[in-house]
């Protein structure tokens, strides 16, 4: 059980994909947690969210990057540049934050060097950082665009009925997501936080089809016969961009239970399903723009406090450790303002800077973690 | 922070060396002399400012204005905006609004004062705000998180979509200091339909915003008049822009730091057209000498800086190219791309800006056009080598003003472009530019110390043969 879950959350060419590519159905990367999913879907389009998984460095990624730059987009480059990624016909690199959008033109001049990084299909896509009126209609535009490239470019056609079966579809990977979120809120869980992690980061690694397979035996069987979870203190994670669940295994093996994520992987981030009652664009509009949670979104730091006090409460924390990763600047001061009003309604918070990818300073953060829940319990 | 720091008011010791500077500056030859043992720290600048004699004193009373503007706000019943270089203070200026603009508000200090704004910049830090955020908000920011200046009424930003550390200071900053925001942002692309009419709505947004916080209507006289002032000013500026294409350039290499520095704290003021009018008589006589604007007179290399300029303290930067006989062609900050602009005339689509004064509907989308080519939202809001953006305006500026060699200066909290520095920087090398990235920080010279920018900047002329 959990193979094809667990072999999806750590390699971008997992069997479920390979199955996929075997159909001829094109597959297309995408950068950000805000680019729909459901849209390529409608056109049979496998959507994979880009994660720099399986590198053991940053050589290539640091000839293009200049150094003061977050290694996440670094790692996706070294990735590609690896050949880790080579079953992909295409890639949307949506402007998240500097960082990130800094991939197009770093992705395009390094497929001048290392030709097998140049896909046949690669598209900029600019994502408002504000929810006004006329924000929402750029976001619908860019859809729109987005909408009639993919079916200029594949050949396809994408109608609205498709759109709005994809996001039938999608939203039964999120309501099973939202099933296996329950066995967290046992105390002790009946299922570990990395476990737990591993089905959401599964989530936009697989078909959706195959993942509701799986997500589900896997929820059943959890369900059935619950995880050995000690009663340690319930943790919540929150911050920049986390694919990796070392940083959950080192908090669990210090004795904790992580009970929740409030980063932008996996489909539980948003929580909400996409409304299947308004116009399939507007729904995707209101689900992706409206209530995105990243601090991209500027001047909306109220709101994403009470999403997260939310959270809190609805997994009963007992502690938040609010990560980022260098550079991240969006993430980094969003903790560092969350962290006093956290701490002033009595939920005790951590604050770590960590590279992206498997950890290279475990030590340095299980001390941290360690001295963090002596404080705590 | 230190306690002692706490003691004395940011914005109030700013006023106060701009104040000594300007009296000193307008003492006598002997009076100057003898008050230069009472600034050992900052002798240089202060000869940087002298030796252009009007201009000189013409910039330092209009710093001086800007500041006493935002400490008597309070006063004179204003409101106080905290905004952000790029964007264009006109229609706060209409709206008896006194801007405060952080990146100027940090540069002066910097170069100023002899232990610049560290202690500032690191109380940012203490509040939350992340160490690897932005040097050139931080370094006046920290005061107003400390709450030693005027305080603020609300905070305007416009980098959305161009630059996410620039705008993050700015959203902290209302969280942490609970006042209302409003901020515009910008699809990557430049001139298109779509791109014009978001802009447009997204400024007259801003005017419903600024309407709402001051209780004012927007006054048509004053923003017809600032309009006026600011198309008056253009054409200034692009007169000496034309004369800095000339072989020498007869442009003093400090006055484009007057030139945009003027611009963001006083656009629109007539103290500006009288500064800027002063800056053209002096380049005009230069060149009618057939003189460069070197110190020596002498101009061994022409560079254009791509991004921004350095700030060292003391203002070394200047003196540095000065005394290397390196004429400065200008940076982002110095070009504002009004239509009539001497390097737009031979684009095929002149990606200009056009004041209209007939209608409030046509200043309001001038104002939005000037705003959306202020420096950075213009060229870095999208890919670097798309349309319109950064590397096809730095290889225009580096072939019509003749430039030998493109410098890159920034600081280390600047993601959006060093995400693409390199790349960039090979196009340039290949259009037969020798490129140079400064990996120091234009604000804060812990990062890398001026001796050290400094060796390796003549490193770099010296291998590559410019000087």
């Amino acid at each position: 059980m959990m193979n094809l879950i667990k072999q999806a959350a750590f390699d971008l060419s997992n069997d479920s994909i390979t199955e996929w590519k075997k159909s001829n159905h094109p597959i297309v990367g995408y950068t950000c947690s805000q680019v729909p999913v459901e849209l390529f879907y409608a056109g049979g389009i496998l959507p994979v969210r880009l994660r720099g998984v399986g590198i053991h460095g940053l050589d290539i990624a640091d000839a293009y990057y200049g150094p003061f730059i977050c290694s996440f987009p670094k790692a996706i480059l070294q990735s590609m540049a690896e050949k880790k990624l080579t079953h992909l016909d295409g890639a949307v690199i949506a402007d998240g934050c500097d960082s990130m959008r800094r991939l197009d033109e770093c992705w395009r001049r390094a497929s001048n060097d290392y030709p097998h990084m140049r896909l046949p299909f690669f598209h900029y896509m600019n994502i408002p950082r504000k929810v006004a009126d006329h924000a929402r209609d750029w976001f619908i535009y860019e859809l729109q665009k987005l909408q009639t490239l993919l079916m200029s470019h594949f050949n396809i056609t994408i109608t609205l009925e498709d759109i709005e079966k994809a996001i039938h579809l999608y939203n039964k990977s999120r309501k099973i997501i939202e099933q296996i979120e329950t066995l967290r809120k046992f105390n002790p869980p009946k299922i570990s936080g990395s476990d737990a992690f591993l089905i959401s980061l599964a989530a936009e690694s697989m078909a959706p089809e195959t993942f509701q397979k799986e997500a589900s035996a896997a929820y059943e069987q959890f369900l059935s016969q619950p995880a050995e979870i000690s009663d340690g203190p319930r943790i919540l994670i929150s911050g920049s961009a986390y694919d990796d669940i070392h940083l959950i295994q080192t908090i669990e093996s210090a004795g904790a239970n992580v009970v929740g994520e409030n980063v932008c992987f996996g489909p539980l981030h948003r929580k909400t399903q996409v409304s299947e009652k308004l116009s399939p664009l507007e729904a995707l509009m209101e689900h992706y723009l409206l209530t995105c949670p990243c601090p991209r979104m500027f001047g909306r730091f109220d709101y994403r406090l009470g999403l997260l006090k939310e959270q809190i409460q609805s997994v009963q924390a007992k502690g938040v450790v609010l990560q980022n990763i260098r550079f991240c600047d969006l993430h980094a001061s969003e903790n560092g303002l969350l962290e006093p009003e956290l701490e002033k309604e009595g939920i005790p918070c951590i604050r770590l800077e960590r590279e992206y990818g498997s950890q290279t300073d475990t030590g340095r953060l299980r001390m941290r973690i360690d001295a963090f829940l002596e404080r705590i319990t | 922070m230190r306690p002692e720091i706490r003691e004395y008011p940011f914005d109030w010791m700013l006023h106060k060396s701009m104040h000594i500077a300007f009296d000193s500056l307008k003492g006598s030859k002997k009076e100057y002399q003898c008050m230069l043992k009472y600034m050992p720290y900052f002798q240089g600048l202060m000869d940087l400012l002298g030796k252009y004699d009007e201009p000189g004193i013409l910039f330092v009373d209009l710093v001086k204005d800007a500041v006493d503007e935002i400490v008597f706000a309070r006063d004179q019943g204003k409101k106080i905006c905290m905004t952000t270089f790029c964007f264009s203070p006109i229609v706060l200026l209409a709206m008896d609004v006194v801007p405060v603009v952080m990146e100027p508000l940090t540069v002066l200090p910097t170069i100023l004062w002899k232990r610049g704004t560290y202690d500032f910049m690191n109380y940012c830090f203490e509040v939350g705000l992340s160490e690897t955020s932005c040097s050139s908000q931080r370094g006046a920011l920290g005061a107003y998180l400390a709450g030693l200046c005027e305080p603020i009424d609300f905070i305007v930003f416009d980098s959305g979509g161009v630059c996410d550390t620039n705008a993050n200071v700015f959203a902290f900053s209302a969280s942490y200091l609970n006042k209302p925001l409003f901020q515009m942002d910008y699809p990557a692309s430049f001139l298109d339909k779509e791109t014009r009419e978001y802009q447009r709505k997204d400024y007259r947004e801003l005017i419903s915003f600024l309407e709402s916080q001051t209780g004012n209507k927007l006054d048509l006289d004053r923003l017809r008049q600032g309009l006026e002032e600011t198309h008056k000013q253009d054409l200034i500026i692009s007169q000496i822009d034309e004369f800095q294409m000339l072989k020498p350039n007869p442009l003093p290499p400090i006055f484009n730091l007057f030139m945009y520095a003027g611009r963001f704290l006083a656009t629109s003021k007539p103290g500006y057209t009288k500064l800027l009018e002063s800056m053209l008589h002096t380049v005009q006589n230069n060149a009618d000498q057939g003189k460069s604007g070197l110190q020596s007179g002498t101009e061994k290399c022409r560079a254009l800086f791509c991004y921004i300029d350095h700030y060292s303290s003391d203002a070394r930067m200047w003196n540095f190219l000065d005394d290397n006989g390196i004429s400065h062609l200008g940076s982002i900050l110095s070009r504002f791309f009004p239509d009539h602009a001497p390097y737009l005339q031979g684009d095929e689509i002149n990606s200009g800006y056009h004041i209209k004064l007939d209608t409030l509907d046509d200043m309001i989308d001038s104002l939005s056009a000037i705003n959306a080519r202020s420096p950075m939202v213009k060229s870095i809001r999208g890919p670097y080598d798309s349309p319109y953006m950064w590397l096809e305006d730095a290889l225009a500026f580096a072939k019509l003003y003749q430039a030998d060699c493109i410098i890159y200066s920034g600081t280390p909290g600047c993601r959006n472009t060093w995400g693409m520095v390199k790349p960039f920087a090979r196009d340039t090398e290949k259009h037969g530019f020798p490129t140079h990235i400064m990996y120091s920080d234009a604000f804060d010279e812990r990062v890398e110390s001026f001796e050290t920018t400094s060796l390796r900047l003549a490193e770099f002329f010296r291998v590559r043969q410019l000087i």
